[in-house]
């Protein structure tokens, strides 16, 4: 009587995605099973844990997340290194809250400036995130894809409104992007498929919106797992790029995790993880902690 | 794998003959598949035929009941490998553990934390449900004297963790009408153990050094007639924790596989010494369909994370959740501060209070409860209206909160426009933006107070 | 199939103004189309209609019945204007709708005895919408089985099996065809309605009318009785009433998963094709569903 596991096998696998460049190249994606389940598949990458910077002043952060990080914040490149030298972050996001036309209203030039000095201080691969406006983010991305070329960066969000500029851009330059839809694995898909008229699909991906726990988290969590079953279980070549999610900004945002440390920072591991359970392979994090204690124990063996 | 009508009905007698009470055997299968008619109301199926029908219909996973009365923790007869395919059904039991190694004050301020326990989210009680009592001591007396205290002193239901056959046994006699769950009944204490399961009717918790030796224990257990059980495979870690309850649901569902047709119970207390690595863990366990999750201490900053986690993972995809009805104030508004209106579906609740508070300015947020229909639809139904607003606004006493009179609608309901200056005579509607990541600049252009 | 007729809505502008000001000029017009296109009934929906929606009813069955001799299908959730509607009607009418909900059960069904009528039934119950076929084949057995008891006989049911938009949860049209089928083995004698417009919600207007009339042909093949559809969509009826064949036949073909030649169709034809394949679930739905 010898049991024999039920595994399961797909014949298809996420696609790769380069990004960063030289030694600082990462790769994401390219699994061929459900997440962490090595035991019947080849999962080739470990998911990209990045820390987040912004390039002001930071407003209604925590005072944890601060306390972290008050060394450093007036200066983007310093707090870029911090993360990767001293946090241990795989990548840093680069959120140009500085360009929001409802804030300091900052110019592409001066954004794009301020990317190119990051990229430039860190040994390790670069997000580059606008503010969600989509007049603005058009002319800062596709100008910080021109300054940045060669970099091979992230840029992001890439929406249905301000897709075809930015992801010209980025083809022209050298970068990947990726595609923004909310909460609807519909929109994903017409997003990609649209992209790929004209940009190489193994430089997209996809980010659902993070919802945080307790304030929707249930909603991106399945969306991903439905993502990731539309591209590996059904085959659709236009589900099958990797998945980010932007979990520091939506989590830190509760009420709850700014009550206390530990408090704050489960609250944020814990939308962490469970979007890599349904098979996001990027995360954006804001505190250390956070990402020290998901790295840990995604490479237990 | 719950078997369909259509399965159903290649057993049944296909005489159509009505004496069931339904019209044919089609409908008849029909109801037995969504649990509104029981095999035994056709009187032509023969026996072997019935026999292996209600051995198909048996739930993949048992349902498993530890505790009794009101506390009781009720876990197993999940049918999907995905919420999204149907939903998760029971949501698996926080266990916390108390040592009778520690001291007597350390001990009765654990059980009084733990049963006094009171988290609410959304109207919803989040539960501890099961304290886990460890025999450490190596004293049988003292061992029992904790069992005594968490009976006289708690209402709640208990795991037993105790490596002695004899001690687990008679402690578990002092708590039988609590159903506790006596764990380990692992290859070595098999035998001693199934004539005290059997006298006692308490479920066992299975241990078993990887699945095989799961499997051995749990077929002995069945063979003996013992129906309720938990498994514990022993994952050291959190990832051998999630593979090895991948692999036994998926061998209980698709498979059809028997042994392994039960909840299982996690222990991330016995993993990490870490309280976050600890916490995450359970995190992970909760996701990947565990039935009970033990953890080490009552700490609630590490406790309330993964009760709302649990809340969130354990919802039902099919209903839209609700938020409250009533009106929010948002980062302290006053008498000069905007009013907008939306309805209580959830998802719209928290993107548009998050959308508000990001703009920085504080307002009032009427939630109003349209059994969490999105705003067009609950307006085509009635429930978001002219009229039903103005109820609304009666009920909550919303004029006495501002001395402005503008009200802020959601930018699909043109149609409310209207309604609602002949409802709310003397307000002012104003269309706010069609998509609530606008709000912010609407907010802060349009605002003019 | 019984085509019926939507065009007379009280949502859509130009109705919705001549209902408020009793202008019969458009309500005429939009008749004279639906009938021009072959409609066997004309749904007259008066919603959410706030102000007197008893007068609203009776004048719009009026104006109606002056014109044609068409049966009506009477659609609103306000009792007592359904009551006064089917009071008047020359023709045996549809009652649309009632569902298997508490208060449906006690106020709308009744009606349905009462008047004779034929009666909508949908799947809707007290714990809202069932979430596959054969939840919705336990909800409809058990309104059935009350119907029956109130004196209404299947013969006169038409259950709704309550159409999903695509682009909101995929998975249900799948279940809508399993259900349909299932319903002469459950409900024997009993019709079948479908609100066809509800399958294309959310999509792009220009798209919306090759999904509907793509799957009112998948449905008409497995048995749909009838279906509210666009009254003004001629090739709707046209595909249903028989004069397009070709047409009919490759969406059979690519329901059966038969192979097709694509290169050898034309573009009105590839689009049928590739329509059918999104509806039969084999690849996941986007709004760009003809470019792939």
């Amino acid at each position: 009587m010898s049991f024999e596991p039920p595994l399961e096998k797909y014949s298809v696998k996420i696609r790769e995605v380069a990004w960063g460049h030289g030694e600082k190249t990462v790769r994401t994606g390219g699994e061929n099973a459900l997440p962490f389940h090595y035991f019947e598949g080849s999962l080739p990458n470990l998911a990209v844990l990045a820390l987040e910077i912004v390039d002001i002043e930071p407003e209604n952060w925590a005072p944890e997340l601060i306390e972290q990080y008050q060394d450093v914040v007036s200066s983007p490149a310093k707090w870029a290194k911090k993360c990767v030298d001293f946090c241990g972050a795989n990548a840093v996001c680069l959120r140009l809250l500085s360009t929001d036309p409802l804030g300091r209203n900052a110019s592409p030039q001066e954004a794009a400036a301020t990317a190119k000095t990051v990229a430039d201080s860190i040994d390790a691969p670069l997000i580059v995130w606008g503010t969600g406006d989509e007049e603005k983010d058009t002319q800062v991305l596709t100008e910080v894809a021109r300054v940045c070329a060669g970099e091979n960066l992230l840029l992001g969000p890439v929406l249905k409104q301000n897709y075809e500029q930015i992801a010209k851009a980025a083809k022209d330059h050298g970068h990947g992007i990726v595609a923004q839809a909310s909460m609807d694995a519909n929109l994903t898909k017409e997003l990609n498929i649209a992209l790929c008229k004209f940009f190489p699909g193994d430089k997209i991906v996809v980010d659902p919106t993070s919802s945080a726990l307790g304030y929707g988290l249930e909603f991106t969590f399945s969306i991903i797992e439905r993502i990731k079953q539309f591209g590996l279980a059904d085959r659709d070549n236009m589900m099958l790029m990797p998945i980010l999610a932007d979990v520091g900004v939506e989590s830190w945002r509760a009420k709850e995790a700014k009550l206390n440390r530990d408090q704050g920072i489960l609250w944020e591991a814990v939308t962490g993880l469970s979007f890599l359970l349904a098979g996001a392979n990027i995360l954006i994090l804001r505190h250390p902690d956070s990402l020290r204690v998901i790295k840990e124990m995604i490479t237990e063996c | 794998m719950a078997l369909k009508g259509a399965d159903i009905l290649k057993k049944l007698p296909k005489t159509n003959c009505k004496e069931c009470g339904f019209p044919t055997c089609f409908a008849f299968a029909m109801k037995i598949a969504t649990g509104g008619a029981k095999v035994e109301d056709c009187p032509h199926i023969s026996p072997e035929s019935k026999a292996e029908l209600e051995a198909e219909l048996s739930p993949p996973i048992k349902l498993v009941t530890i505790g009794a009365g009101a506390n009781a923790l009720v876990v197993g007869e999940e049918e999907v490998m995905f919420r999204h395919e149907k939903t998760f059904f029971h949501e698996p039991g926080i266990a916390i553990l108390i040592s009778d190694k520690e001291a007597e004050e350390e001990i009765d301020r654990k059980l009084k934390k733990i049963s006094g326990f009171d988290f609410e989210r959304i109207g919803q009680k989040l539960k501890v449900n099961l304290l886990a009592l460890s025999y450490d001591s190596g004293e049988k007396a003292k061992y029992e004297a904790l069992v005594r205290k968490a009976v006289e002193t708690t209402e709640m239901a208990f795991v037993l963790i105790c490596c002695d056959t004899d001690v687990l046994f008679s402690a578990a006699a002092l708590c039988a009408a609590r159903k506790p769950l006596v764990y380990p009944i692992g290859k070595e204490n098999l035998s001693a153990a199934i004539p005290r399961l059997k006298e006692l009717k308490v479920p066992a918790g299975v241990y078993g050094k990887g699945l095989d030796e799961v499997i051995e224990v749990a077929s002995a257990l069945r063979n003996a007639g013992i129906e309720e059980m938990v498994l514990d495979s022993g994952p050291k870690n959190m990832l051998e924790g999630v593979r090895d309850n991948t692999l036994i649901r998926r061998s209980a569902l698709k498979k059809g596989f028997r042994p392994l047709g039960y909840p299982t119970i996690t222990f991330p207390c016995f993993m990490y010494k870490d309280k976050l690595k600890e916490s995450l863990a359970a995190a992970a366990f909760m996701t990947k369909y565990a039935g009970i999750i033990v953890l080490s201490q009552p700490d609630e900053h590490f406790l309330l994370p993964l009760l709302v986690y649990r809340f969130n993972i354990y919802s039902d995809p099919r209903r839209p959740m609700t938020v409250e009805e009533k009106v929010y104030e948002v980062s302290n508004p006053d008498e000069n501060s905007p009013i907008l209106i939306t309805t209580n579906y959830a998802l719209d609740f928290f993107i548009v209070s998050g959308a508000i508070e990001e703009a920085g300015l504080p307002a009032y947020l009427c939630i109003k409860n349209t059994e969490g229909l999105g705003v067009l639809a609950s307006w085509t139904s009635g429930k978001f209206n002219g009229e039903a607003i103005a109820a609304f606004f009666a009920k909550y006493s919303v004029e006495k909160k501002v001395k402005h009179r503008k009200l802020i609608i959601p930018g699909v309901a043109k149609k409310l426009k209207d309604e609602l200056e002949e409802d709310l005579p003397g307000w002012e509607i104003v269309l706010g933006p069609n998509e609530a990541s606008d709000i912010p600049k609407f907010l802060s252009e349009e605002w003019k107070q | 199939m019984i085509l019926i007729g939507e065009e007379l809505n009280v949502m859509s502008k130009k109705i919705g103004q001549g209902i408020k000001d009793r202008e019969a000029g458009p309500i005429r017009e939009c008749v004279a189309v639906q009938v021009k296109n072959k409609i066997d009934y004309l749904d007259l929906n008066v919603g959410p209609v706030k102000k007197d929606p008893v007068g609203t009813m009776e004048w719009l069955i009026q104006t109606v019945q002056e014109i044609t001799d068409t049966p009506l299908c009477l659609d609103t959730t306000n009792v007592a204007a359904m009551e006064a509607g089917l009071k008047i009607c020359r023709k045996k009418p549809i009652l649309n709708s009632a569902s298997g909900s508490t208060e449906s059960r006690q106020t709308m069904m009744p009606l349905a005895g009462k008047y004779s009528c034929s009666l909508v039934l949908s799947v809707i119950n007290d714990t809202g919408l069932p979430s596959d076929a054969d939840e919705r084949a336990a909800s409809i057995m058990d309104s059935v089985a009350y119907a029956n008891e109130l004196g209404i006989a299947n013969e006169d049911i038409w259950v709704d099996p309550v159409m999903m938009p695509v682009s909101v949860d995929q998975r249900q049209i799948g279940a809508y065809m399993e259900f349909l089928q299932m319903l002469p083995d459950i409900v024997p004698g009993a019709k079948s309605l479908c609100g066809l417009s509800n399958l294309s919600f959310g999509v792009p207007n220009e798209l919306r009318g090759l999904l509907n009339r793509t799957f009112l042909v998948m449905i008409d093949r497995l048995g749909q009785h009838s279906a509210i559809v666009s009254g003004y969509d001629e090739e709707l009826s046209r595909l249903v009433k028989g004069d397009m064949p070709e047409i009919v036949k490759l969406i059979h073909q690519t329901m059966d998963a038969e192979d097709i030649d694509v290169s050898s169709l034309s573009e009105k034809e590839r689009q049928y094709v590739k329509t059918a394949e999104v509806l039969m679930g084999r690849s996941l739905f986007s709004s760009s569903w003809l470019e792939v």
